[in-house]
């Protein structure tokens, strides 16, 4: 053992659960730092980033040459499993087809960090390296052996080793029965440990290749199991009557109807927590069961709209100067406004947003005496198990988590609330139980995006430089937005949130600034949403950009790159790119406008963004209809998978930009199906062209939501340049366009 | 009465008459690769082919559908003479379309049911076809690569 080695203990058992797969005689150590919900709160997901020594759980090699990964992300279209697949397979000059890459139940693999935040890749890419490293450097140990040779004559081969005479031992013939497992014993210290993926990219082989994900074959020909479709043997179907307002009280129900109809099983009230559910034999009877159960609610109808927009004005808290929390402050405000020879304002909103996956969340879930397993699909398996077993009283350990691809994540997938349902009526009936939410339950019932409403004053002097930055905003705690109460409030005022304020601090010159918030807490639930704070803050930041430029009568990519200190070389970069494949500068046809925003998210990767867009006087809308992204995101695993993502993002970000919001009307959330909040469709999407910049050197970072902050500026900006009218206010409609700005 | 469905008779109990295509499909004929999005006819997630069109299974009812041969997703491969995959989901797979994949049945049946139609759909038609498709990924722009791909190589 290398003395730099420090590993932390784990439980191998965990390994050996696997069905037809037991790997014998390995030392077990006992994992215990695994938190376990005791307080009131709901439990947090906050498990951190990995360890590098982390990378070892999760491979074997297996007895027929093959490795298997239990990739410890779970899945939602990002493609984390191919591109960590790819290094996998780097490190051991293995193929996609020598790998069988696994999403993780919760007994198969220690708990690892919720797949949020785009750090699939950043954060996990190292110990997956140095696992796979480690794997390859054990399995040389045993051709060494073999071969009666020492382990430093033996060379890396395809799948396997080359001997001194050229023989190729492959894996296959090197793996025992039970499989090869590296043992805490066996680790290489860092500096005896090659790795192949740290290498120069020019010489890798599988990093940077478009491999394709191993399950889209299932997904095109309809096998691919998602959660909804799960089926377990003499499985019941649950149904759950979800309170149709915030803080809404159950009053009555009719039981004895809904007993009565064939195929009811049974029926669960309590009037304690609100909750009104029923089993049936089949799932055919459960929506005339839940009308004859004829549920009867209290809500408070007084909150709507209007008051939450109140509550959440920037100006009110300007006017009372109540801003809890300055989060940045450097020079002197009033030194900047004296030098300024423009000086612009702007105040810039933003929605409630749903995030409106095509998947409704579904479970199954089965009690046992020894034992709860639960069939489901969420981005934390481990907050799932743990909120299961907090329902019914159980420890974590007896329930296990048997994870699915999830049909869109967005952030909106951490807990999974129908598999808390499904427990419940599970422990009452005695049957393995499944309980599916349909559309209307995701809209009313799920968490959201919180609003926001900035105000900015800045200036630009002479030589066109930022005098000044004077930055004031309103909204609500993300990470911490499902904290109930006073522990809620107290939270604000110790801390702002880290979510909210993401990408609050502008990458440009500015001596003179200022960033204050506000955080307030409203009955709306608000949790994760795709990027947390970075888009809407972009939004204003990039906008006002944009408004400082046109005031001094400057190019807004000029204007950006002349604020831009030689620290963000890699921002300016992309600007550089991004204007290069857009032809910025190309004069457009009339109607039409090009806009530009720039964006560094989470501090590592750049995008910058171009879009063209259209007015369509005639059907009265605002199309977005091309748009071009440059990001620099470092070490790019698989081009084909970040260019996915990167186009992902700007149709996301076109469809927040011009089509989505949800309102509050009578103490409920008003829209509840598509037909209120449609997200963008085919016909309106715009064109996208990506380009990559791709520096060697640099290690891959986030990508996931990265090109999503700039797109709505890039937008109001683009619309501005055709129409003459500022939009501040998302979305950006044809009628907001030019009925309520200008 | 009875359906049939990817070429199988398949009876249609007398109390399930009345419920949609779609989940006849899922909850007893076991074909799960139809999927729900949104039950209101809006996200297209449930289409498959009636009699080789594009129809909204959540908003079709069993007794409607009298004679009507249907396909989903599971049965498309067999409506291909060729070997192996149909040729839109070889397109899918070679223009790497699905992310999270959700959406990804309903866009093929869309896709597929629109080049039997017309086999070489320009731009605009295929935007304006696929269009009742819903893709919160967006995956959208690679969709219509993929049509471009089946046109050009049939
Ligand atoms: S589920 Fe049928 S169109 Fe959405
Ligand atoms: S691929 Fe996720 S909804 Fe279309």
């Amino acid at each position: 053992m290398g003395q730099q080695v420090e590993t932390r203990k784990i439980n191998r058992r965990l390994f050996l659960k696997r069905t037809g797969w037991v790997a014998a005689g390995l030392t077990v150590a006992a994992y215990t730092s695994y938190p376990v919900v005791h307080s009131t709160l709901p439990a947090l997901p906050t498990f951190d980033a990995p360890n590098t020594q982390d990378g070892v759980l999760w491979l074997q090699a297996m007895a027929d040459g093959r490795v298997r990964f239990f990739c410890p992300r779970m899945e939602m279209g990002q493609g984390a499993g191919v591109g960590l697949s790819q290094v996998v397979a780097e490190e051991l000059n293995i193929d996609q087809a020598d790998i069988e890459c696994i999403l993780p139940d919760t007994d198969q693999v220690p708990p690892f960090q919720m797949t949020v935040g785009s750090q699939s890749i950043a954060h996990f890419f190292d110990p997956v390296s140095w696992g796979a490293a480690q794997l390859r450097e054990a399995l040389r140990r045993l051709a060494a052996k073999k071969s009666d040779l020492p382990a430093d004559e033996i060379k890396d081969g395809r799948a396997g080793f080359v001997l001194p005479d050229g023989t190729l031992l492959g894996y296959g013939a090197l793996v025992p029965d039970t499989g090869v497992i590296v043992g805490d014993d066996q680790l290489l210290p860092d500096d005896a440990l090659p790795r192949l993926a740290l290498k120069s990219v020019k010489n890798h082989k599988a990093i940077g290749q478009d491999w394709r994900h191993h399950e889209l074959e299932a997904i095109v020909t309809g096998q691919m199991t998602y959660a909804r479709d799960v089926q377990v043997p003499d499985m019941a179907f649950g149904a759950v009557i979800y309170p149709p307002g915030f803080e809404a009280k159950l009053l009555s129900a009719d039981t004895n109807k809904a007993r009565a109809i064939p195929g009811i099983i049974g029926v669960e009230i309590n009037k304690g927590d609100d909750f009104v559910g029923l089993v049936a034999e089949h799932p055919f009877v459960l929506e005339t069961a839940i009308e004859a159960l004829n549920a009867e609610w209290q809500i408070d109808e007084t909150l709507d709209q209007g008051q939450i927009d109140a509550r959440l004005d920037v100006q009110k808290f300007r006017s009372d100067d109540d801003f809890a929390h300055t989060l940045l402050s450097s020079g002197d405000l009033g030194t900047g406004q004296r030098h300024a020879k423009h000086r612009v304002t702007g105040r810039y909103d933003t929605p409630f947003a749903a995030h409106a996956a095509i998947e409704p969340r579904s479970g199954v879930v089965w009690v046992k005496e020894d034992k709860i397993e639960v069939w489901c699909s969420t981005q934390d398996p481990y907050f799932v198990q743990n909120r299961v077993a907090k329902v019914l009283g159980r420890e974590a350990e007896d329930v296990v988590v048997h994870t699915h691809r999830i049909g869109g994540g967005f952030g909106g997938r951490v807990p999974c609330q129908a598999s808390e349902a499904a427990a419940r009526l599970s422990a009452t009936f005695n049957r393995p139980v499944r309980v599916q939410w349909d559309r209307e339950d995701e809209f009313s019932n799920n968490y959201f995006q919180p609003k926001f409403s900035h105000y900015i004053e800045a200036g630009v002097t002479s030589d066109g430089k930022i005098s000044h930055w004077d930055h004031d905003f309103v909204s609500s705690s993300i990470l911490t937005g499902t904290v109930p109460g006073l522990i809620g409030k107290a939270i604000d005022m110790a801390t702002p949130d880290d979510g909210t304020i993401r990408g609050i601090v502008p990458q440009y010159d500015m001596t003179n600034r200022r960033i204050r918030y506000a955080a307030v807490r409203t009955p709306v639930p608000i949790n994760a949403w795709r990027g947390l704070g970075s888009a809407p803050n972009a939004f204003a930041i990039e906008s006002m950009m944009d408004e400082l430029a046109l005031k001094a009568g400057i190019d807004p990519f000029q204007f950006r790159l002349q604020n831009l200190p030689p620290s963000s070389d890699r921002l300016a970069n992309v600007l550089r790119e991004v204007a290069e494949i857009s032809d910025w500068g190309r004069p457009t046809p009339p109607d039409t406008g090009r806009g530009l925003a720039c964006a560094v998210y989470k501090d590592e990767t750049a995008a910058a963004v171009v879009v063209d867009i259209q007015i369509d006087y005639t059907a009265r809308a605002v199309r977005v209809t091309r748009a071009w992204c440059a990001q620099d995101c470092g070490l790019v695993l698989n081009p084909h998978q970040v260019e996915s993502q990167i186009m992902g993002n700007i149709i996301w970000g076109s469809s927040m930009s011009l089509k989505e919001q949800i309102t509050i009307a009578a103490g409920r959330v008003d829209e509840d199906n598509f037909h209120m909040y449609e997200p963008l469709r085919h016909g309106s999407s715009p064109e996208v062209t990506v380009s990559l910049v791709v520096p060697s050197n640099m290690a891959p970072s986030a990508v996931g939501e990265a090109a999503l902050p700039p797109v709505p500026a890039a937008i109001a900006n683009a619309v501005f340049a055709a129409t003459g009218r500022r939009n501040r206010h998302l979305p950006m409609t044809y009628e907001s366009t030019f009925d309520e700005t200008g | 009465m009875q359906l049939l469905i990817n070429g199988n008779p398949i009876t249609v109990p007398e109390e399930l008459q009345d419920v949609t295509l779609l989940d006849f499909l899922r909850d007893f004929a076991g074909l799960t690769g139809t999927k729900y999005g949104c039950g209101i006819g809006l996200c297209g997630a449930c289409t498959v082919h009636l009699d080789g069109e594009a129809t909204r299974s959540c908003q079709t009812y069993v007794s409607d559908l009298d004679d009507a041969r249907v396909t989903t997703i599971e049965g498309l491969a067999q409506t291909f003479s060729g070997e192996g995959l149909h040729p839109v989901q070889q397109a899918w797979i070679a223009e790497g379309v699905p992310q999270c994949g959700y959406c990804q049945a309903g866009q093929i049946m869309t896709a597929s049911a629109l080049l039997r139609r017309v086999p070489d759909p320009t731009d605009e038609e295929i935007r304006e076809e696929m269009s009742g498709n819903l893709c919160r990924c967006g995956t959208y722009g690679r969709i219509s690569q993929a049509i471009a791909r089946v046109a050009q190589e049939a």
